[in-house]
C-alpha cells in the first residue's frame, strides 16, 4: 500500500515537475531499463549515470523503474527466449557473440547471459516507443487533469512535503 | 544562453547531477568495505560447493584489490561420499590472479600457496547433502548408477544340512522373461511381415496379368490389325513390369524376413547368455556356498573396492563436466536472482583466455595431521578449455618421510581433454601405510590389514574403465565384532577358522568394462584358501545341489523356451514357403506374358529378364 502511494506520489509529483513532456518521457524511457532488465548488471550503471547527468526526469525514471519491475517479472520468460534464440540459435550471431565475451570489459556487461541480453535487446526495442507514449500521455494529462489535480488538497499536501525538497534537487 | 526566438535552451547535461550520484557511490564503496568480504566469501561456498557437489566451507576471506589477490582461510571440502568427514581441511590458501583475464571475467591464476593442509578429518557437523540440477548432483547420480550395475555375490555359508529344496518361481528367471519378451518380438514381426506380405499387393498382379492373357488368347497380328497390335504388345510391357515391380518388392521381403528372423534367432541365444544368471540367481536362493575364488573375493572385498574406484569416476566424471573437449559454446545455468536466471552461454575463443586456468602450481605443504610431513603437490595446465592450451592437465603429490604413518605417497595424474576422445589417468601408489580395516559380510569379524603397500591404477578412456587396486600386507590381524558376534554354524566356523588363521593379505581388484557395463573381478589369498577349503570339507554336497539347481533351472526354461522357439521355426518356413509361393506364381505370369508376346509378334519380340531370372 505504502509503495502505491510512493508511486502515485512521485507520478503526480513528476507530472507537476517543471520538466517538459520529452524530459519527462526520455526519463521514463530510460528508467524503463532499471526494471525490465536484471537490476546488477553493468549497464543499468550506465542508466542511471545518463539518468542523473542527462538533463532528463530522474524522477520519471525511478518511477518508471517501479513501474517496469513487475512487467520485467512477467517478460523474463519471454526475454529468456529472445535472449537464447540470439545467442544459440542465431547462428551468424555467434561470431558477435563470441568476439564480445572476449573483449575485457564488454564481457562484464553479462550479455552472454539469455535473460539480460533479451530484456536489453527488448528495452531498446521499446525506447523510442515507450518515449513517444510516455510524452503523449503527460501532454495529455497536463491539458486535461493537470489543473484539477493542481488544485486538490492532496497536490498541495504533497506540494508542502518535505520530501518534496529532495525530490527537487533532480528536478529538471 | 537563448537563441535567436528568445526561447531559453535546454541544456542536454546536468553535471550537478553527479554529487548525489557520487555519494551513492560512496555510499555503496563503505557497504562494500563493511559486507563485501562477507559476501564474496558467502557466494564462493555457495559456488564452490554446488560446483563440487559437497559442502565447501570457508572460515575467512581476504581481498586484496589493488594486488588481485585473495586469500583463504579454514577451507574445508566435505567428502560427497560421507557426510561426517572431510576430504581436506586447508589453514590458509592464497591466490594471486593476472589482473587483465578478469575484466574479461576469466581467472588465470598465477601464484598459488597452500599451507597446513589435513586429509580425512571429522567433521564437527555433517556436511548439508548437494541436490538439485548442476554437474555435481548429476554426477553423484552418474556414480550411483556405475555403482550399482556390479553384481556383488554374496558370501554364503548356509550349512550343507539344511540346504532346502528349490522353489523356483519362473517369472523370476532371466531366461524365462528374455523367452517371453522374444515370443512378443515373434508376434510383432509375424504380424509386420504378414502386413508386408499383404502390401505386394500379388494377387491384384496376378489377376490383372491373367486378364490380359486371357483377353489376348488366341488373337495374333492378323486379328488384331497393327494398330490393335501395337497396343496389344504396350499392354504386356506394361503388365510384364507390373509382375517384375513385384518380384523387386518380393525380393526386398525376403531381405527382411531374413534379417528378422535372423534377429529373433539372436535372441534365442540370449535367452541361453540369461540362463548363466539364472543359474547364479537359483544357487543365491539356496545360499549355496561358491568354491569360486573370484566370487569369494568379490563377496568379501566387493564393497571396499567398488568405493575406491566410485572416487576416481566421481571427480573424472565432474572433470569431463567442467573440462569439456571443444570450444563450442557452453551452456550453463545464470547466476542465482530473484528475477528468472536464464542460461549463460560462454563462448569461447582459441587465441584468448581461457575461463580458468591454472598454468603452474608448485606447492610444499605441512601437513598437520598425524600423516604429517611435506607433500609436494605440482599441477599443471588446470583449465576450463583444454582446447585452447593444447596439453592435458598433469597433475602429481609426492611425499617420503620414513617412520611416519605413510612412508611414502606417490600419485601422478592426466586428464586429456585436448581431443574429442577424452581420456583420465589416475596412478596411486602408497607404502607403509594404514589400510583400511573390512568388515566380513556374513561372519562376525574385521580385519585389519594394518600397514602395507597400497597401489590404485585408473584409467578412463572414453567409456571405457580400466583400473587395478593391489594391496600387499604382511601385519594382517582379525577382530571379533562385539556388535555381530553369535554362535556360528559348521561352514561359518570352518571358514573363520581359515580366515583368522592367515595373517597375510595379497590382493588384487580389476575393474573393466564400460561406465555402462562395468565389470569386477577380485583376486586374494584369502580367498584361494576359503576356496580350498570349502571344496575340501563341503564340495561334494555342494556340487550335487549346484547340479540340482541348474537341472531346474534347466528343465523350467526348456518349458518356457520351447514354445517359442517353435514360434521362430514355423515363422521362418512359413515366410519362406510364401515367398517360394510368391516367386513361382509370379515366373508363371511372366513366363505367360512372355509366351503371349512372341505369340502376338511372330517369335520375334521376347520381355526382357531380370537379373536371377
Amino acid at each position: 500500500m505504502l509503495t502505491l502511494l510512493k508511486l502515485l506520489r512521485s507520478l503526480i509529483k513528476t507530472l507537476h515537475s517543471d520538466g517538459s513532456p520529452g524530459q519527462i518521457a526520455a526519463g521514463v524511457a530510460l528508467g524503463a531499463a532499471l526494471g525490465l532488465t536484471p537490476i546488477a548488471n553493468a549497464h543499468n550503471a550506465l542508466v542511471l549515470l545518463l539518468l542523473a547527468v542527462l538533463n532528463v526526469s530522474f524522477a520519471a525514471g525511478m518511477l518508471a523503474w517501479g513501474l517496469f519491475v513487475p512487467i520485467g517479472f512477467l517478460f523474463d520468460p519471454l526475454f529468456d527466449r529472445l535472449g537464447h534464440w540470439l545467442l544459440v540459435d542465431a547462428r551468424s550471431l555467434r561470431g558477435l557473440w563470441t568476439a564480445w565475451d572476449n573483449i575485457p570489459g564488454l564481457a562484464l556487461t553479462n550479455f552472454n547471459n539469455t535473460v539480460v541480453l533479451g530484456s536489453v535487446v527488448a528495452w531498446l526495442a521499446l525506447f523510442v516507443p515507450i518515449y513517444f507514449l510516455a510524452r503523449y500521455g503527460v501532454v495529455r494529462y497536463r491539458a486535461t487533469l493537470g489543473e484539477r489535480v493542481k488544485r486538490s488538497r492532496f497536490y498541495k499536501a504533497l506540494h508542502a512535503s518535505q520530501l518534496y525538497n529532495v525530490y527537487s534537487w533532480f528536478r529538471p | 544562453m537563448t537563441d535567436g526566438a528568445g526561447r531559453e535552451r535546454t541544456r542536454i547535461f546536468r553535471w550537478e547531477g553527479i554529487i548525489p550520484l557520487v555519494l551513492g557511490v560512496a555510499v555503496l564503496a563503505i557497504l562494500w568495505l563493511l559486507f563485501g568480504e562477507r559476501e564474496i566469501r558467502n557466494t564462493l561456498a555457495e559456488a564452490g560447493t554446488k560446483a563440487l557437489g559437497a559442502q565447501l566451507d570457508i572460515g575467512d576471506l581476504d581481498l586484496r584489490v589493488a594486488a588481485t589477490t585473495v586469500e583463504l582461510r579454514g577451507v574445508a571440502l566435505a567428502d560427497p561420499f560421507d557426510r561426517n568427514r572431510n576430504l581436506f581441511e586447508i589453514a590458509r590458501v592464497v591466490v594471486e590472479l593476472e589482473p587483465k583475464p578478469l575484466l574479461e571475467k576469466k581467472i588465470v591464476v598465477k601464484r598459488l600457496n597452500i599451507a597446513d593442509v589435513r586429509t580425512g578429518t571429522r567433521r564437527a557437523t555433517p556436511a548439508t547433502a548437494v541436490t538439485g540440477p548442476g554437474f555435481a548432483p548429476s554426477a553423484l547420480a552418474a556414480v550411483q548408477r556405475f555403482t550399482k550395475q556390479f553384481n556383488v555375490p554374496l558370501l554364503s555359508l548356509t550349512p550343507i544340512d539344511t540346504l532346502k529344496s528349490l522353489v523356483l518361481d519362473p517369472s523370476q528367471l532371466k531366461s524365462v522373461q528374455a523367452a517371453l519378451a522374444l515370443a512378443h518380438d515373434a508376434d510383432s514381426v509375424k504380424v509386420a511381415l504378414e502386413s508386408e506380405y499383404a502390401g505386394l499387393r500379388l494377387q491384384e498382379t496376378v489377376d490383372s496379368s491373367a486378364a490380359l492373357v486371357a483377353r489376348l488368347q488366341g488373337t495374333n497380328i492378323r486379328t488384331l490389325g497393327v494398330e490393335g497390335a501395337r497396343r496389344a504388345v504396350a499392354d504386356v510391357r506394361r503388365a510384364a513390369a507390373r509382375v517384375d515391380s513385384a518380384k523387386r518388392r518380393v525380393e526386398a521381403l525376403v531381405t527382411t524376413a531374413r534379417r528378422s528372423v535372423d534377429s529373433l534367432q539372436a535372441g534365442i541365444a540370449a535367452i541361453d547368455d540369461a540362463r548363466r544368471d539364472d543359474y547364479a540367481f537359483a544357487r543365491g536362493l539356496l545360499k549355496l556356498p561358491s568354491f569360486e575364488g573370484p566370487d569369494i573375493g568379490s563377496a568379501i572385498f566387493g564393497k571396499v573396492t567398488i568405493d575406491k574406484f566410485q572416487q576416481a569416476v566421481y571427480w573424472t566424471t565432474l572433470a569431463r563436466s567442467y573440462a569439456p573437449p571443444g570450444l563450442l559454446p557452453r551452456e550453463t545455468p545464470g547466476p542465482k536472482r530473484l528475477r528468472r536466471a536464464g542460461t549463460t552461454v560462454q563462448f569461447v575463443q582459441p587465441q584468448s583466455a581461457p575461463r580458468f586456468l591454472l598454468r603452474r602450481a608448485d606447492v610444499n605443504v605441512a601437513m598437520g595431521s598425524a600423516a604429517g610431513g611435506t607433500y609436494a603437490f605440482a599441477a599443471s595446465d588446470v583449465t576450463t578449455e583444454p582446447a585452447i592450451t593444447g596439453r592435458p592437465t598433469l597433475f602429481a603429490i609426492r611425499r617420503a618421510a620414513r617412520g611416519s604413518v605413510l612412508d611414502s605417497l606417490r600419485v601422478t595424474g592426466m586428464l586429456d581433454h585436448t581431443t574429442a576422445r577424452v581420456r583420465e589417468v589416475v596412478n596411486a601408489a602408497a607404502a607403509g601405510v594404514t589400510l583400511p580395516s573390512v568388515a566380513i559380510p556374513s561372519l562376525p569379524y574385521t580385519m585389519n590389514p594394518g600397514r602395507g603397500a597400497s597401489e590404485l591404477r585408473f584409467v578412463l578412456d572414453g567409456e571405457q574403465i580400466s583400473g587395478r587396486w593391489a594391496v600387499r600386507s604382511s601385519q594382517l590381524s582379525w577382530q571379533q565384532d562385539p556388535g555381530r558376534a553369535r554362535r556360528l554354524n559348521t561352514l561359518e566356523s570352518l571358514v573363520a577358522r581359515v580366515l583368522t588363521g592367515v595373517n597375510q593379505l595379497e590382493l588384487t581388484a580389476d575393474v573393466s568394462g564400460t561406465l555402462k557395463a562395468p565389470r569386477l573381478a577380485v583376486k586374494s589369498n584369502l580367498d584361494r584358501q576359503v576356496a580350498d577349503r570349502l571344496r575340501a570339507v563341503a564340495g561334494e554336497e555342494i556340487a550335487k545341489a549346484q547340479t540340482k539347481v541348474r537341472a531346474q533351472v534347466d528343465r523350467i526354461v526348456a518349458e518356457k523356451t520351447a514354445p517359442v522357439r517353435a514360434k521362430i521355426d514355423t515363422l521362418r518356413s512359413e515366410s519362406e514357403r510364401r515367398i517360394a509361393e510368391a516367386r513361382t506364381r509370379l515366373d508363371e505370369e511372366k513366363r505367360k506374358l512372355d509366351e503371349r508376346l512372341k505369340s502376338l509378334s511372330g517369335g520375334m519380340i521376347g520381355l526382357p529378364r531380370l537379373p536371377g531370372e
